[in-house]
């Protein structure tokens, strides 16, 4: 693209500088885009390890929140801003897996237009039914959804949410169709469910461990090859009978396409740091977060897994006709 | 009964304690002056400040950000009163006889109402909370979709009796706001709706950026039009404070308003939007004179108001006791709860109490220190509404492009406020009110959300919305406020309607 | 529809109230627009209605009160159309566009802005909107844009920690070494309000009460 910068008032060069001095990174604060609203799961993570990283560098981590889309918004913005650190941004799996698929204008090419930095801490998905579901057991659910397939109805947060993509999988994986009812959010779709409105839901521990410690909604399955400790009692999906469903909504830094290496491994660093810092560890479980082992840790695994999400989630949703369109 | 003091005096203990106290001081103080700002509201004020919390321990952190809450639900309510900007959607029902009240040199007295209004309901709302919390959270429970839709298509008949003039363009705004509403991404099916292809316009229209264009910036030009009666303002300031007269047309509309919007608020699904509307409607419909309304009657904004804050209060309900949060700002505290380890939901009252009581008292606190904070600070906004008009609104303008900004980081919602700012401009023009619009806006999303799922899970059956009771009552009610609403202007003659 | 006839009032045509016309053509108008936009979205039915369902609904509702106004026009008297400006609309909206257009680096096609952020943002958007006002003056407005503008880049950049950009990175580039973003704000900011101070000093003195009307040069 042909650019020809405006050059303003006397005095003031204003060509974009790429001139700062990488030696000393960082000089100023880093601003993080989290492409979501304040205080949701991806915000809570990404405020919690940013908090640690800013200490490692030397220099804060502003959250700056760009909600929109699905999340494609803050992300495209981060993508487009420039490749010197100082903007990075938190994606998950929505933003860096399913978005091709639901948005065929997307602006971002997931596997292309990044550099990736680590994976930050993904939450599990959680199979959740309202109380008075018919069944107490993966196995019994799965029997009355094939018995009673048109009668049965899936809440999920929106087109694009954590919920709607792995409500989307789920039911491919078992092969049913029930009636999709959309939300505003995941808190309405809880309040319908524990109001016995809607039958059943998957979305992320963070959102529905309260309401099952509660008893307000029944848990079948914990979609992770282990137990959380968060929700001790719920078995997983493999061990309920269910293997094939494993998802999990990780979370990940990313920064744009042509960041230079060495602030790459500063900012891989500071966030190996913070997932190995006792204090953040304990909030990030706290939530019910699932903390990635050493090796998932390094840019080149997260690129590894943009790659096989992307993959995995494009076919499931395109069957579904699921798009943003 | 035992029960609520000894918890409450456990509360007052935690809440009272000096680095509490310090605490909701700040964050009133802070929550207020972004809250000032036009266009800036409650939830764009905390998201702003989360980050400010994070050094402090739970129960200090929530204190403060629910003094930020209501400082920001006030300074709305100061910007609408004075520059007609209504910051958040409960704003917006102040802007109609507050900024009348300021236009005729009442600005104190408005704003020491408010003040005085809210600081009573947050007082009920309190004890409201500590009493019955627990039990009211089974009243939102009842409300599925259907009772929602009801509620809504209720709230839109307020939107009717709300207007000044002519009833048919009242209809006409609500529609258009209602239609404007849908703009965006289909919420069942992921289609665009009229985005015109744009990438900002699908999540749809921004309720700031719309309330600032057609409220803030049209105002603007029209005020440069009409050179003559702005001017006006600047003469008689008068009295500071409401006097005697005015408490006396003020405390039935007070204690109307805190009861509705106590109640409104507990409706997870942002029920509380509805508080202030709906006390506007009664007190408009109890009033000796109606036409009073809409031109400085004072029961027009003590009733809001405290509805407002009412609900604001109870709207923690939801929160505290099951952890679902009933609209955008709690959930922001959700979030922050989650930031500080605390896992919302409905083990917070056993696990934590001095959590979930000190919160409550330092509800009140925050009230406080609300009226401590506010009530002198009237004499200063009075004094501002003196500078001269050319020199006020660039500054206004200015305050409007950097609250709209700091929201979502958008430049292209700052633009759309100039675009809307002329479509309010041309409404006026052609003798539209851009209140019922708002109206219609902001019900709309709701209001179609709730029809199509509960279309859904009665499987098209239409009987569903009057089966269910608590459904069938709301509309009825709709129904009998829509005649009441029409049938002086039929009987009348003032306004015709339809000429036949 | 009544003939015209000889009278006191300027407009007598067929046309009783012209801002009921414009209302209602410019409300048809709106529904015919809203109509076109959503014409390739479904209808669904009732069990599952369609993204097109209400909004086509909405729309025929509100043209069915613009031809309510637009029969009311014809047949009942009303407003004239209050006298338009066009130099109001247009200085506010070119303000708001020059704060949109540099407080992010901003690109359209061939052209490309670089993020000034607040420091510039600010005063074009006062400098500007205030030639809205027949009444313009200068002067005040400069000392009002550089003494605001700092004001705001201290409590909300500074105190506040908001997300806002507030001066260009190049300009940063100019700064000593060393400095923080903090130290080079609050430097920037007291420039800026000194230059307020000194633009303030130098009008002279003018202390006539009269704010609101045009002032005469000065003649000695």
């Amino acid at each position: 693209m042909k650019k020809i910068a405006l050059t303003l008032a006397a005095g003031l060069a204003l060509a974009a500088t790429g001139a700062q001095a990488q030696g000393n990174y960082p000089q100023r604060p880093i601003t993080m885009i989290v492409p979501f609203a304040a205080g949701g799961p991806t915000d809570v993570i990404a405020r919690i390890v940013g908090d640690h990283m800013s200490r490692t560098l030397g220099q804060q981590i502003v959250i700056e929140n760009v909600a929109g889309a699905g999340g494609t918004t803050g992300i495209t913005r981060g993508a487009q801003s420039q490749p010197d650190g100082y903007t990075i941004m938190m994606g998950h799996m929505g933003t860096h897996g399913a978005a091709p698929a639901l948005y065929p204008n997307l602006k971002y090419d997931p596997a292309k237009d990044f550099a990736p930095i680590g994976l930050a801490a993904g939450t599990p998905i959680v199979i959740v039914a309202k109380k008075d579901f018919p069944a107490n057991d993966l196995k019994g659910f799965l029997d009355y959804m094939k018995a009673n397939a048109d009668k049965v109805n899936m809440a999920h947060a929106g087109v694009g949410s954590v919920s709607h993509s792995t409500g989307i999988f789920f039911n491919s994986v078992v092969k049913v169709k029930p009636t999709m009812v959309a939300y505003r959010g995941t808190g309405p779709a809880l309040n319908d469910l524990m109001a016995n409105t809607v039958d059943y839901m998957t979305d992320q521990i963070v959102n529905v461990a309260p309401q099952i410690l509660g008893g307000n909604i029944k848990a079948y399955a914990i979609a992770t090859p282990e137990r959380s400790p968060a929700l001790p009692n719920v078995p997983t999906t493999k061990e309920a009978g269910l293997p094939d469903y494993e998802v999990s909504a990780w979370n990940a830094v990313f920064a744009p396409k042509g960041t230079p290496p060495e602030i790459v491994a500063k900012l891989n660093d500071a966030l190996v740091k913070s997932l190995d810092d006792e204090n953040t560890r304990k909030r990030l479980l706290d939530l019910g977060g699932v903390i990635p082992s050493k090796e998932e840790r390094t840019p080149a695994a997260l690129q590894k897994l943009v790659e096989s999400e992307v993959a995995r989630w494009t076919p499931v949703l395109k069957a579904a006709g699921a798009s943003a369109e | 009964m035992g029960d609520l003091v000894s918890n409450l005096s456990l509360g007052f203990g935690v809440a009272l304690s000096f680095q509490n106290l310090g605490l909701a001081f700040l964050g009133c103080l802070v929550g207020t002056l972004i809250g000032v700002l036009p266009g800036v509201g409650p939830i764009a004020t905390i998201a702003m400040l989360l980050p400010i919390t994070f050094g402090l321990d739970p129960v200090g952190a929530l204190i403060m950000l629910a003094g930020i809450y209501y400082g920001a639900q006030y300074g709305g309510s100061t910007t609408a009163i004075l520059v007609n900007i209504p910051g958040e959607a409960t704003s917006v029902v102040t802007t109609l006889d507050g900024h009348q009240m300021a236009r005729q040199g009442r600005a104190g007295i408005a704003l020491g109402i408010a003040a005085i209004g809210s600081f009573f309901a947050g007082t009920v709302a309190t004890v409201v909370i500590a009493a019955l919390g627990a039990p009211l959270t089974s009243l939102a429970l009842i409300f599925g979709p259907a009772e929602y839709f009801s509620l809504m298509v209720m709230g839109l008949v307020f939107a009717v009796v709300l207007a000044r003039g002519s009833i048919l363009k009242a209809i006409a705004m609500i529609l258009v706001g209602v239609l404007l509403s849908t703009v965006g991404l289909d919420l069942e099916t992921g289609e665009e709706r009229m985005t015109l292809g744009l990438p900002f316009l699908i999540d749809g229209i921004d309720f700031a950026v719309l309330a600032m264009g057609v409220f803030g910036i049209a105002e603007i030009l029209r005020n440069l039009d009409h050179t003559e009666t702005r001017d006006v303002v600047r003469q008689a300031i008068g009295r500071l404070l409401p006097n005697r007269e005015d408490f006396r047309q003020s405390y039935k509309p007070v204690l109307r308003g805190t009861f509705i919007g106590a109640i409104l608020g507990i409706l997870p699904g942002n029920g509380a939007v509805l508080g202030p509307f709906a006390s506007y409607t009664i007190e408009k419909k109890l009033a000796k004179d109606p036409s009073r309304f809409g031109r400085g009657a004072i029961e027009g904004v003590a009733g809001p108001e405290s509805a407002n804050n009412a609900g604001a209060q109870t709207s923690f309900i939801p929160l505290l006791t099951l952890g679902i949060p009933p609209n955008a700002v709690m959930a922001l505290m959700v979030g922050a709860m989650t930031i500080h380890g605390i896992v919302p939901g409905p083990q917070v009252m056993t696990r934590n109490p001095e959590l979930f009581w000190g919160m409550i008292a330092s509800m009140w606190v925050g009230n406080l220190m609300l009226l401590v904070i506010n009530l002198p600070m009237v004499g200063m906004w009075v004094r501002l509404l003196k500078v001269p008009y050319h020199l006020m609104f660039p500054a206004i303008l200015m305050f409007c492009c950097i609250g709209i900004y700091s929201i979502n980081s958008l430049p292209t919602d700052v633009m759309f406020i100039g675009f809307f700012g002329i479509v309010g401009y041309l409404l006026i023009k052609f003798g539209f009110e851009p209140a019922p619009m708002l109206l219609g806006f902001v019900l709309g999303k709701l209001l179609e959300e709730n029809l199509r799922r509960a279309l859904i899970l009665s499987r098209g059956s239409l009987e569903t919305f009057i089966d269910r009771p608590v459904s069938g009552v709301l509309l009825l009610v709709a129904v009998v406020l829509l005649v009441v609403a029409l049938l002086p202007s039929i009987r009348k003659g003032r306004d015709e309607v339809f000429t036949e | 529809m009544s003939m015209s006839e000889e009278g006191g009032r300027d407009r007598r045509g067929p046309v009783r109230s012209p801002q009921n016309l414009a209302a209602g053509l410019s409300l048809v108008f709106l529904a015919g627009l809203a109509l076109w936009l959503t014409r390739g979205l479904s209808q669904g039915h009732l069990n599952a209605m369609g993204p097109g369902m209400l909004p086509d609904w909405l729309a025929y509702g509100v043209g069915l009160c613009g031809i309510a106004l637009l029969v009311a026009a014809f047949l009942k008297d009303g407003e004239p159309l209050e006298a338009w400006s066009l130099r109001g609309p247009f200085f506010v909206v070119v303000a708001i566009l020059a704060f949109a257009v540099t407080i992010r680096p901003f690109s359209l096609g061939p052209v490309a802005i670089p993020g000034l952020g607040m420091i510039v943002a600010g005063p074009l958007a006062i400098i500007i909107g205030g030639y809205a006002a027949p009444e313009v003056q200068l002067r005040p407005l400069l000392v009002l844009a550089f003494g605001l503008t700092p004001f705001c880049m201290v409590l909300f950049g500074d105190l506040l920690n908001l997300p806002i950009p507030v001066f260009p990175q190049s300009l940063a580039g100019l700064m000593p070494d060393g400095w923080s973003q903090k130290t080079i704000l609050r430097v920037l900011a007291a420039l800026m309000a000194v230059a307020a101070v000194v633009i303030h000093i130098s009008g002279g003195r003018r202390k006539d009460g009269k704010i609101d009307v045009v002032t005469q040069p000065e003649e000695i």
